[in-house]
C-alpha cells in the first residue's frame, strides 16, 4: 500500500512551478488548488505549504535559523552565527529569525531544520539536575 | 552535617561537565492509543529510542517520508500535539546485571517488585541478530523438567525451542512453573516472561516460586494486561536480552514466553494503529518474522564462542483445540517440537493433559540420558497402541490375552504418567518408576493402587538400591550389577506391598 506523502506533494508543486516559469504562475496556482480540492487535501494544505517552504529553501540553498535568547543579539553575534550556519549547512543564504524568552535565563537556543543546539542556562541547569540525580 | 552535604554538592558540581551537542528533534503531529506521529527526526534509525518532553520513552518503528511512527512506552496521556521529541541515538536497550536475579521487572528492565533499584553497569539491546551457524552446537544435554511424561516421551534439550500449546485452563503455565521449580541445583537460570497476563496470576506465580525457593535463580519480566500494547510487544525481546546476558557468561538459561498468542495480538494492535496493511486474521505480514527472530535467539553455543545456552519454552493458547489457526501453525513450524495439551484429557483427570500422539520433540531425544532412553524407548508406541486398542475394545468384549495385557499395561502407564502440580519428580525416580512399569512389575498391581505403589517404590528404592541410583546420577546409565540390585529391590518392595 503506497501513500503519497505531504513531502511528495510539496516536491511536485515546486517542480510544477519551476517548469511553468513566471508566465504560468497564475495557471499553476489554480491547478494546484484544484488538485488539492479534488484529492480532499485542503485540510492538509498548511502542512503541505510548510513542506513546500522547506523544499524551496533546500533547492535555493537557504537556511532558516530560529535563535531564541534572553537579550537581543548584537550585530557582531548575528554575523558570527550566520557565518557558522553557512559553513555547517553549506548554505548560500542564512535567514535568522530572532525571538526573546526570559525563561532561558541566559545563553542562546538555536533551531535549524530538525536540529537544536541549546546553549541556554536553562538547559545547563536541566543537565546538572540529571547529573546530580543520576542512579548510582 | 549541612556543611558536609554542601561540600559533596560542590564537589559533584565541580566534576560536572555540561556536554553541549546538536540534538535531533521532532514535533508530535498526532497522538492516539499509544502511538505518536512525529515530524522531523530526519536521521533516526529503526528501533531507536526517542524521548518525549515529559520524560516518557518511545521507539521509532515506522520511518516514513515526512513523519516517524513512534510507539510510546509509558503514560501517553500527558503527551500533546506540538510537544518536542528528541532522538537519543541509541537502539532500544535494557539494563542488565547479576542483581536482576530474583527480581520482577517490567518490559524496560525497571524493577516493579518494590525491592528497590537494580544496580546495572551494562545495557543490552533488545533486538539482536541470532547467533550464527558456526557459533552453535547441536542439542545434547537434557533439561530435566521433572514432569514424567515430558522427560520420558517428549524430552527437551538445552538450546531447544519446545512449544507448549493448548486451550485455556489446560495446564500450560503449570508445566512452565513445574519446570522452573525443578531447575533448583541444575545449574540453570530461568527467565519467565509474562505477556498480557492478569497481575493476580503473576502474583500467584511469584508466590509459588518464592515458596519453592526458586526465585533465587529466576527473573520475571512482566508486561501486564493493564499496560500498553507496546510494552507487551517488547517484553519477550527484553526477556531474551536478559537471557543472553547470562548466556554470555557461559550459563544455561531457560526462558518461558507466556504467551506468544497475546504477543501477536499486541503486535497486531500496534501494526493496525501504525496503519500497516493487515493480512490473514488482520495480523500484519511480518508476524512470522516477529516470532522467528525471537525464537531463533534460543541456541546452544559452542565452547569457542563462550558456551552457554538458551532453551525457549514458548506458550500458545489455542481456541477450541484448533492448532491449525494462523499463529499456532507459525510457531509450530518455528519450534523444535510441541507439547500439546488437551481439554478432554484434563477433565478425564489425566494431568498433565499431554496428548502424547500430537506431541513431539524433534531434537530432544539426542539430549535424553541413556537410562531414560532405555526405559522410555517403547513407551510412546505402547501408549499410542493403547489408545487405539482402547477405542477398538469398546466395540466388543472378546479380546485375546495379548490385547488384554496390552490394555492393562496401557492403563498403568497412563496412571504412572499422571502427576500433581508443583511436584516435579527427580530423574532417578522417574527411571525407577518407568523401569518397574516397562518390565511388567506393575502389571498385577490394581490401577487405583499404582500411585501408592510408585510413591512407596521410589522411597524404598532410594534407600535400598544405592548402587543403581549412584550409577544413574553419575554415569547416566545402569550397569548389570545396578540393574540386578534394582530388580531385587523392586521385587522385595512388591512382595511387601501386595501383602
Amino acid at each position: 500500500m503506497t501513500t503519497i506523502s505531504n513531502n511528495d506533494i510539496a516536491r511536485a508543486i515546486y517542480r510544477e512551478f519551476t517548469d511553468a516559469g513566471h508566465e504560468g504562475v497564475y495557471a499553476t496556482s489554480q491547478k494546484v488548488v484544484n488538485f488539492l480540492f479534488r484529492k480532499n487535501l485542503i485540510s492538509k494544505s498548511g502542512t503541505i505549504l510548510t513542506e513546500l517552504e522547506k523544499v524551496i529553501n533546500r533547492e535555493e540553498g537557504r537556511t532558516v535559523a530560529r535563535v531564541t535568547s534572553v537579550k537581543p543579539l548584537t550585530e557582531k553575534s548575528r554575523t558570527h552565527l550566520a557565518h557558522i550556519f553557512k559553513k555547517r549547512y553549506s548554505a548560500k543564504e542564512v535567514e535568522l529569525i530572532e525571538s526573546l524568552d526570559i525563561k532561558l535565563l541566559g545563553g542562546v537556543r538555536i533551531e535549524v531544520n530538525d536540529e537544536i543546539i541549546d546553549f541556554s542556562i536553562k538547559n545547563k541547569i536541566k543537565k546538572l539536575q540529571a547529573y546530580l540525580t543520576r542512579p548510582e | 552535617m549541612t556543611n558536609h552535604i554542601i561540600d559533596i554538592l560542590k564537589k559533584e558540581i565541580e566534576n560536572f561537565k555540561a556536554e553541549m551537542k546538536v540534538e535531533k528533534v521532532g514535533k508530535v503531529m498526532e497522538i492516539f492509543d499509544g502511538i505518536a506521529k512525529v515530524s522531523g527526526l530526519s536521521d533516526i534509525k529503526s528501533s531507536e529510542m526517542v524521548l518525549f518532553a515529559n520524560g516518557v520513552m518511545g521507539v521509532a518503528l515506522n520511518l516514513e517520508d515526512d513523519a516517524v511512527g513512534v510507539i510510546i512506552l509509558g503514560d501517553f496521556s500527558k503527551i500533546k500535539e506540538g510537544d518536542e521529541v528528541s532522538a537519543t541515538g541509541r537502539i532500544l536497550e535494557i539494563p542488565v546485571s547479576d542483581a536482576i536475579l530474583g527480581r520482577v521487572v517490567n518490559a524496560l528492565g525497571a524493577p516493579i517488585d518494590g525491592k528497590g533499584a537494580i544496580k546495572a553497569s551494562k545495557t543490552y539491546p533488545i533486538e539482536k541478530v541470532a547467533p550464527g551457524v558456526i557459533t552453535r552446537l547441536s542439542v545434547s544435554e537434557p533439561v530435566a523438567t521433572g514432569i514424567k511424561v515430558i522427560d520420558a516421551i517428549i524430552p527437551i534439550g538445552r538450546g531447544q525451542r519446545e512449544l507448549i500449546i493448548g486451550d485455556r485452563q489446560t495446564g500450560k503455565t503449570a508445566i512452565a512453573i513445574d519446570t522452573i521449580l525443578n531447575q533448583k541445583g541444575q545449574n540453570m537460570i530461568c527467565v519467565y516472561v509474562s505477556i498480557g497476563q492478569k497481575d493476580s496470576k503473576l502474583r500467584k506465580l511469584q508466590a509459588c516460586l518464592e515458596e519453592g525457593n526458586s526465585m533465587t535463580y529466576t527473573v520475571i519480566v512482566n508486561a501486564s494486561a493493564s499496560e500498553a500494547a507496546a510494552l507487551s510487544y517488547i517484553a519477550p525481546y527484553a526477556g531474551v536480552s536478559i537471557a543472553e546476558y547470562f548466556m554470555d557468561q557461559g550459563k544455561d538459561v531457560l526462558i518461558i514466553y507466556d504467551d506468544l498468542s497475546k504477543h501477536a495480538v499486541a503486535y497486531r494492535e500496534i501494526s493496525l494503529l501504525l496503519r500497516r496493511p493487515p493480512g490473514r486474521e488482520a495480523y500484519p505480514g511480518d508476524v512470522f518474522y516477529l516470532h522467528s527472530r525471537l525464537l531463533e535467539r534460543a541456541c546452544r553455543r559452542n565452547e569457542k564462542y563462550g558456551g552457554g545456552s538458551i532453551t525457549a519454552l514458548p506458550i500458545i493458547e489455542t481456541q477450541a483445540g484448533d492448532i491449525s489457526a494462523y499463529i499456532p501453525t507459525n510457531v509450530i513450524s518455528i519450534t523444535d517440537g510441541q507439547i500439546f495439551l488437551e481439554t478432554d484429557l484434563f477433565y478425564k483427570g489425566i494431568r498433565p493433559a499431554v496428548n502424547v500422539g500430537s506431541s513431539v520433540s524433534r531434537v530432544g531425544s539426542s539430549a535424553q540420558i541413556k537410562a531414560m532412553k532405555k526405559v522410555a524407548g517403547t513407551l510412546k508406541l505402547d501408549l499410542a497402541q493403547f489408545r487405539e486398542l482402547e477405542a477398538f475394545s469398546q466395540f466388543g468384549s472378546d479380546l485375546d490375552d495379548a490385547t488384554k495385557r496390552q490394555l492393562e499395561r496401557g492403563k498403568r502407564a497412563v496412571e504412572v504418567l499422571k502427576q500433581l502440580q508443583y511436584a516435579p519428580v527427580k530423574t532417578e525416580h522417574q527411571v525407577v518408576t518407568l523401569y518397574a512399569l516397562v518390565k511388567g512389575f506393575m502389571d498385577d498391581i490394581p490401577v487405583d493402587k499404582i500411585k501408592e505403589f510408585e510413591k512407596g517404590l521410589t522411597d524404598y528404592s532410594e534407600n535400598n538400591a544405592k548402587t543403581f541410583y549412584k550409577e544413574i546420577k553419575e554415569a547416566k546409565m545402569w550397569t548389570d550389577k545396578g540393574e540386578e540390585q534394582l530388580k531385587k529391590v523392586i521385587a522385595d518392595f512388591k512382595n511387601n506391598f501386595v501383602k
